[in-house]
């Protein structure tokens, strides 16, 4: 167990961050990482070497984290526009200066998934495809308002009307 | 607020910002404490697994090896390994440059992908080498950065 706790300490954070950044919820990523790990120990005869090793194991992490995705039920909405629509009534604080995390953060976990597995760890929407079950547009089309949504969350809400329709929603 | 509007090209340096976190550091205590409670418990016909395992493998081997394994892809492997204990050695986590690491994981992930449909030596050789250089690129900034610091 001594390779495999050295393994850990230099893939652990790695792995614990992708679910979390998914997840967004630690206790959720610990429980990923948990998983991946058994599964590692275990399948470690299976890996052949030859790719870089932390991004096997990276690739089974997202493989979990989606299937704790699925398993609460949070790919409920399968269409775009109903992903996103429950952002709508999320205010932002105007003086704010929103920060990574917090912007990411306000993303649904779909949508966070395909932002992060595509912009951070470099999939492509084919393989994007493939993990979700569903076809490429639909990862692109999902990337694209992720990104659109980002830069809404990202202005400062200028005009008072803006401000009391914010403040309304408080 | 920042001053340019979030787009492809703006979220890069925005995704580099986010924060690295800690696991909790019970969590390796916690899997090598599930890894043995799994290992105690018995189960039937464990060594009929065990043993198909290792077919597969030694299949996978006679099969796999001799089509992919070019002496340059070896090469490219053998060196991308030395670079990466190079690399891990010199930088702590918050010194490392955002976008050098985000073309590794790119790279990484084209030769993850190459790996899981079988591509050829043609097509993992220049990979490695992307990555390899990549790896040298990561080195030399760090290194610059340093003495530059000095």
């Amino acid at each position: 167990m001594d390779a495999c706790a050295s393994i850990y300490r230099r893939y652990g954070t790695a792995c614990f961050n992708l679910a979390l950044r998914i997840l967004g919820e630690r206790a959720a990523a610990e429980d990923v990482v948990q998983e991946v790990f058994l599964k590692m120990i275990n399948t470690l005869p299976g890996f052949r070497g030859e790719a870089p090793f932390g991004v096997w194991l990276k690739r089974m992490t997202a493989n979990a984290t989606i299937d704790t995705l699925r398993a609460g039920q949070r790919f409920a909405d399968e269409d775009p526009e109903a992903l996103f629509a429950s952002m709508a009534s999320r205010a932002v604080d105007a003086d704010a200066r929103v920060d990574a995390w917090s912007l990411l953060m306000r993303l649904p976990p779909r949508a966070r998934a395909v932002l992060v597995l595509h912009e951070l760890e470099g999939y492509t929407h084919k393989e994007l495809s493939e993990l979700f079950g569903q076809s490429e547009s639909y990862s692109k089309s999902i990337l694209a308002r992720a990104l659109k949504k980002l830069g809404d969350a990202d202005q400062p809400v200028k005009d008072e009307g803006a401000l009391a329709a914010c403040a309304s929603n408080l | 607020m920042r001053e340019q509007p979030l787009n492809n090209e703006t979220l890069h340096p925005v995704l580099g910002e986010l924060p690295e976190f800690q696991p909790s550091a019970d969590l390796w205590p916690r899997i090598a404490a599930a890894h043995a409670k799994r290992a105690r418990t018995p189960r039937p016909y464990r060594w009929l697994g065990a043993a198909a395992a290792a077919a597969a493998v030694v299949v996978a081997a006679v099969v796999y090896v001799p089509r992919t394994h070019t002496e340059a892809v070896v090469e490219g492997q053998s060196e991308s390994q030395k670079l990466e204990r190079e690399w891990q050695s010199l930088s702590p986590a918050a010194a490392r440059p955002a976008a050098g690491l985000a073309r590794l994981h790119m790279i990484d992930a084209a030769l993850q992908s190459a790996y899981d449909r079988g591509a050829q030596a043609d097509e993992l050789k220049p990979l490695w080498k992307q990555r390899n250089d990549a790896l040298r690129g990561l080195i030399l900034t760090v290194q610059t950065d340093t003495v530059t610091r000095i």
